[in-house]
């Protein structure tokens, strides 16, 4: 019983963290360069949804997931003003250049975020209803469910778009080689600014399903993009698969070591996993070994 | 006929004028200069990072009780690191007239202040819970917030001998204050011979109370007690009544916060309970309901302890101003030696700059997120 609740407790946090990573890696793809706002992508839709939450009837338990439609307009939009500010202008140059106007532009949208909704943590409604539902003895919560049901969707969209669409394969193009990609025509620019809005809107979905069960405040950037990072350290630097797996197995680390033993030696050893990749592959699980790794 | 006087002596009458002018003009003008400089009071406190919650309530109280007063004040955000704390707190008290610094309550950034207000000779006013700041010798600290010695009294008793805890379980956070609360009440269940059956720490960023939360169920534990901040403490509350953990959670001062119990729905706060130095939306009597208007009516949210604590301990500051205190000297020793009655509770100190020394136990009753204060635990240290 208590084996399916840390599971499914760790699956649904997992999904989550999937999408933070995904979207993380989807940027990454298409400038080579770590977009350092990426965690305020997932704080905006976080807020997003609390924003639009004022729209849905009180009191009559409409589902939250019905946010997510304009969540992922909202924070695909933040995304395409991210690119233009933070890559755009500057994409000619280092890449630690982005790291500076991507931190800049994150530090930017996380005051703005407090000064328009203040330094609280948030809670966004249910996404489909509050309670747990009984299952072979365990507790399972609705959200959870819905959280692993919502990421699966959204993970699986991604993947069919980028099997089956032309759209798809110009992103897969611009991943392997982008001088290649832009001399058979395609328009490498577009493709970065399609990457920072959809990266942006993957991350603000995960912020809509994290709101209302782990709430959400205008600090939680900062540690959101590291767990972004060390997924896709650990997963491939540039692995879509790879992101997912290396959220996947933070998640375990945070519920399922920390049930085991405790939460400050789940982290630690978290960490020490993560060295002993650097170590003995550093190009990650499912990276492959020639990665420039930014 | 009247004749000017000649060339030689205009000279030296006009020197005699002037004199006399210039010494009219140095007895009476630059003594007005000097008192035209006001007194100073920085406020410097979290605004931002993980502490912004409890940080801008302090900041609103202080420029609640300064806004008016002859006192000139700045807000001055500490965010999270020591470092940008000290550096706040050199560019303040460079200015001339500082009488007293509004410190900011989180107790890393003052444990790392206290040796500069000692350096600088300026009292530091604060909120902050954290044991260790009166505990350095330090004749600068004042903090008009119960400490750990006192709520987590409060805390432990009212789990014991009020809900009847025999198994208690204990959450904290691994931050300077959870660490130091732990400890404190650790220390106070086992004096009332009721020891914990089990204690985690849990970092500031953990999302997922679900781990910790199982292992409370398991070790059997009868009450729940929380030392975290104010996301953390709503997320054990949401996770244990989602787990279908029904034991009576006694949580820290963080819960009284009406932004902590906004983030949860009336049926998942019944039963829960939490220490605090005050809870001003719980109040009735005039001077409180005033207090509460006039913070809703300049921040247009609720003010919690920590807004009042800190207004108390500006109010004690103004009235040490109205006193004849001057200097950050006088201010120090107007607050070491006199007793102040606050609108949360009379401030006195202990000699180690603990000022308030009364709790009291708020709990909701499940119908809103309004709670009631149904404890009153008054000068647990014997010192008023």
């Amino acid at each position: 019983m208590i084996l399916i609740q840390i599971a499914l407790n760790a699956l649904a946090l997992g999904a989550a963290y999937a999408l933070v990573a995904i979207g993380f890696v989807l940027v990454l793809n298409a400038t080579t360069a770590v977009n350092f706002a990426h965690g305020e992508g997932v704080v905006a839709g976080g807020f997003a949804a609390v924003a639009l939450a004022v729209i849905l009837p009180p009191g009559i338990g409409i589902p939250g997931f019905l946010l997510l439609p304009g969540v992922l307009v909202a924070t695909a939009i933040l995304g395409l003003l991210i690119g233009a500010l933070a890559y755009l202008p500057i994409r000619n140059r280092p890449p630690v250049t982005v790291f500076v106007t991507t931190i800049a532009v994150g530090i930017i949208i996380a005051n703005g975020l407090n000064a328009t909704f203040g330094a609280a943590p948030r809670t966004a409604p249910p996404l489909i209803g509050v309670g747990s539902i009984e299952f072979l003895g365990a507790s399972i919560s609705r959200q959870s469910l819905a959280i692993i049901a919502i990421a699966g969707a959204l993970i699986t969209g991604l993947a069919l778009l980028l099997q089956r669409t032309q759209l798809g394969r110009q992103f897969r193009a611009c991943a392997q080689d982008p001088e290649m990609a832009r001399a058979l025509g395609i328009r490498l620019t577009r493709i970065t600014m399609i990457s920072f809005a959809l990266g942006t809107a993957f991350a603000g979905a995960a912020g809509l399903l994290l709101a209302h069960q782990f709430f959400i405040s205008p600090s939680d950037g900062g540690i959101l993009i590291l767990k972004a990072y060390i997924a896709v350290v650990i997963g491939g630097w540039g692995s879509l698969r790879g992101a997912t797996a290396g959220a996947m197995l933070i998640a375990i680390f945070e519920v399922g070591v920390a049930t085991l033993w405790s939460q400050p030696l789940a982290e630690g050893l978290l960490y020490v996993a993560v060295l002993l990749v650097l170590f003995v592959r550093p190009q990650g699980m499912f990276g492959e070994p020639q990665q420039v790794r930014a | 006929m009247p004749t000017l006087p000649s060339l030689p002596l205009l000279p030296k009458l006009l020197r005699h004028i002037l004199a006399l002018a210039a010494g009219t003009f140095a007895v009476f003008v630059f003594p007005l200069n000097a008192q035209a400089e006001p007194l100073r009071v920085p406020v410097l406190v979290p605004i931002t990072g993980f502490l912004s919650l409890e940080g801008t309530s302090q900041g609103n109280g202080a420029e609640l009780a300064l806004s008016g007063s002859e006192i000139d004040f700045s807000v001055t955000d500490t965010a999270t690191a020591p470092e940008i704390a000290i550096n706040a707190f050199e560019r303040a008290v460079d200015a001339a007239n500082v009488i007293a610094v509004v410190a900011p309550m989180l107790g890393t950034q003052m444990l790392a202040l206290v040796p500069l207000a000692d350096e600088f000779g300026i009292p530091l006013i604060t909120v902050s819970g954290t044991a260790k700041i009166t505990e350095l010798g330090s004749p600068n600290v004042f903090r008009f917030f119960p400490g750990d010695v006192v709520v987590k009294a409060a805390q432990a008793r009212y789990a014991v001998e009020e809900r009847g805890a025999k198994r208690p379980a204990i959450l904290s956070q691994t931050t300077a204050y959870g660490q130091s609360g732990r400890a404190e009440l650790e220390a106070n269940l086992i004096g009332l011979g009721v020891p914990p059956v089990f204690q985690e720490a849990l970092d500031i960023s953990v999302k997922d109370m679900l781990p910790a939360l199982l292992k409370v169920q398991q070790s059997g534990a009868d009450a729940l007690l929380l030392h975290l901040h104010a996301g953390p403490t709503a997320l054990v509350i949401r996770h244990a009544r989602a787990l279908g953990l029904d034991i009576p959670i006694i949580a820290g001062s963080a819960m009284h916060q009406p932004e902590t119990a906004a983030l949860l729905e009336p049926d998942e706060l019944n039963g829960v309970c939490a220490e605090s130095g005050s809870s001003p939306v719980s109040e009735d009597w005039l001077g409180i309901r005033n207090f509460v208007d006039a913070y809703r009516r300049a921040y247009d949210r609720e003010p919690d302890a920590f807004a009042l604590g800190q207004y108390d301990g500006v109010k004690m500051i103004l009235a040490a101003v109205e006193a004849g205190a001057r200097t950050a000297d006088q201010v120090r020793t107007y607050l070491q030696t006199e007793r102040h009655t606050g609108l949360a509770m009379t401030y006195k100190s202990d000699g180690k700059g603990n000022m308030a020394h009364s709790a009291v136990i708020i709990c909701y009753d499940g119908t809103d997120q309004a709670p009631q204060v149904v404890k009153r635990y008054d000068n647990l240290t014997g010192v008023l």
